[in-house]
């Protein structure tokens, strides 16, 4: 019964028998988890088991730091900021798998919410769901990173389950930070520039440097973890709410490992959806 | 027009009801592929269900418990209360409570609903809240649609989610059926005691974690979390899947000089029970290349925390 029809199956037949015998109150070992179906299945059929929803939070009082108004500068207060918030709620999160007996941590969202009230106050926030997986992986010690922490992925159950079927295993996510203010013209260049269409190759080069810095130390990263590389990197400005010349810029992706040596899947068929999305 | 006891369903949708059952027409809020996905595996729509109910929430809580002669711990550390602590001076439970009935009863009018169309239970179910007045009055709705399966047995409770038809589809086919949707609440209150004064104070040019504000939206979420985990295993599925966790914080100033922060978290989502029989779910995933562009990267779309 490879491609039978499943009302053949009986589907439904066997779903209302489950309801049917589901006697309310009964002790269950229930787990929970934040992902959705797509990841749900996936992350089983890949071969792992969810364990539970795992969580870290911190709230935290981002230190005051103005930039020079006229220089092109790293605010090293708000970077240090940035990081150390981040990895609170990493660590917290990593923690709580740890407890549960996790190889690791799929669907992790990490989250910044400036706070309406007081000032600087910012929540980090990191949740995901602590797998187990049903067996040890074909090549290295076990599931978890060189630091013997749970791995961490920050990659949607359909790319999870494409990575591990091509024969890469998540170590850990990685990140980078660089909050950059970038300086204001002088008065006398602003006017130089009145009517004309011109590079200001001071911003450019500003932008340069901050993405750069939050590059190479997401790299620096992954290098710790012996990664051989880093899927899914986003680099995103992110504003928060420092003003229009200060921005913070942040490199985040997965880094992995090789499973095996030859990196081969399945030749995907071509479909044509019939939804819009 | 006689007036109604708040038992059972209301005049009108019970005149609905009655009217389905005589007429030929089914009504659902599934969309054509949602339809079309459901009808594969063997579910019917029967209708379109919807409970609601409006509740008067007279009495808000008490605040942080540190009233008194004390006059408010002022240098020594307070602790989070939590609407599921139980016990405590302060807390919320009363609260909470009420929000508990509100959106269950709705839900419970659904699936009243549900049933006298003759479903097994209802899918893509909406479940909210929202505030009539300045008086208290708060509105719960829950609104889905029904669908009865193709099969000879039928459920000991009908089923609710508020997955849609796709993944209900989905879930299915890999074993897994929902059993019933879940919420749980928790109101945390602590009061800001000296240290967290001195953490969140302004302008400082000190980056620090706020130790007070954390713990107390670790406890809240965590009661939160707990509620809803003991809440699906009452049901008595396998598994839940959360499709959406909320937390909000606000400053309140009970008296003079006495400030506190009230953190609300909940989670919602589905318990799910597993009915094949075999270790492995049963699976035949596709590698697939849609034939579209794709707007932006395809992540699957989750609310914050």
């Amino acid at each position: 019964m490879t491609t039978a029809d499943p009302r053949e199956l009986g589907l439904p037949e066997d779903a209302m028998r489950r309801l049917a015998e589901m006697r309310p109150g009964q002790a269950t070992s229930l787990f929970t988890s934040d992902l959705s179906v797509n990841e749900f299945l996936l992350v089983r059929e890949a071969g792992f088991r969810p364990l539970g929803l795992v969580l870290g939070s911190s709230i935290y009082h981002v230190g005051f730091q103005m930039g020079r108004w006229n220089k092109n500068q790293e605010l090293t207060t708000l970077t240090q900021a940035m990081y150390h918030a981040r990895e609170l709620a990493m660590t917290r999160m990593e923690a709580e798998a740890d407890v549960l007996g996790a190889d690791g941590v799929v669907g992790v969202r990490l989250d910044i919410e400036f706070k309406e009230f007081g000032n600087d106050l910012a929540e980090f926030v990191a949740v995901g769901t602590a797998v187990a997986a049903d067996a040890p992986p074909p090549t290295g010690s076990g599931w978890r990173n060189n630091t013997g922490k749970p791995f961490t992925s920050d990659l949607s159950g359909q790319d999870f389950w494409t990575l591990v079927q091509a024969g890469y295993a998540p170590l850990g996510m990685v990140m980078g930070s660089c909050v950059y203010h970038i300086a204001h013209q002088r008065f006398w260049q602003a006017m130089g520039n009145i009517g004309q269409n011109t590079e200001i190759p001071q911003f450019t080069e500003a932008l340069y440097d901050a993405r750069e810095l939050a590059m190479s130390r997401m790299q620096a990263e992954a290098e710790q973890l012996q990664a051989e590389g880093i899927v899914g990197v986003q680099l995103l400005s992110l504003p928060h709410k420092w003003g229009g010349h200060t921005t913070e810029f942040f490199a985040i992706g997965t880094a992995v490992r090789a499973l095996r040596d030859d990196h081969v899947i399945d030749r995907p068929q071509l479909v044509l959806p019939l939804t819009d999305r | 027009m006689s007036q109604w006891d708040a038992r059972g369903l209301p005049p009108a949708a019970q005149a609905r009801v009655e009217r389905a059952q005589h007429g030929g027409v089914r009504t659902s809020l599934l969309s054509a592929s949602a339809a079309a996905a459901i009808a594969e595996l063997g579910l019917e729509p029967v209708g379109e269900v919807m409970g609601c109910v409006v509740e008067h929430i007279g009495w808000g809580g008490m605040g942080c418990g540190m009233y008194g002669a004390w006059g408010g711990v002022q240098y020594g550390y307070a602790q989070t209360q939590t609407s599921g602590g139980g016990g405590g001076y302060g807390g919320y439970a009363p609260y909470v409570n009420a929000l508990y009935y509100g959106y269950e009863h709705a839900l419970h009018r659904l699936l009243l609903e549900t049933q006298a169309l003759g479903g097994d239970g209802a899918l893509g179910i909406g479940w909210t809240q929202q505030r009539l007045d300045e008086a208290g009055n708060r509105e719960f709705v829950a609104i889905g649609t029904a669908v009865r399966a193709r099969s000879t047995a039928r459920p000991a409770h009908l089923f609710a989610t508020d997955l849609d038809g796709p993944d209900v589809a989905k879930l299915l086919h890999g074993g897994w059926v929902p059993a019933g949707l879940v919420i749980g609440i928790s109101v945390g209150v602590r009061h800001d005691d000296y240290y967290t004064r001195m953490q969140a104070r302004p302008w400082s040019n000190t980056n620090t974690e706020v130790s007070g504000y954390t713990e107390l939206v670790t406890h809240t979420r965590a009661d939160a979390r707990e509620q809803f985990a003991a809440r699906a295993a009452r049901i008595g599925g396998d598994a839940a899947i959360v499709s959406n966790m909320t937390l909000h914080i606000s400053e309140v100033e009970p008296s003079d000089g006495h400030r506190d922060h009230v953190a609300t978290s909940t989670v919602t989502g589905t318990s799910v029970a597993r009915f094949h029989r075999d270790a492995a779910a049963p699976t035949d995933t596709l590698t697939v290349m849609p034939l579209r562009t794709l707007s932006s990267r395809s992540l699957p779309s989750r609310s914050r925390p």
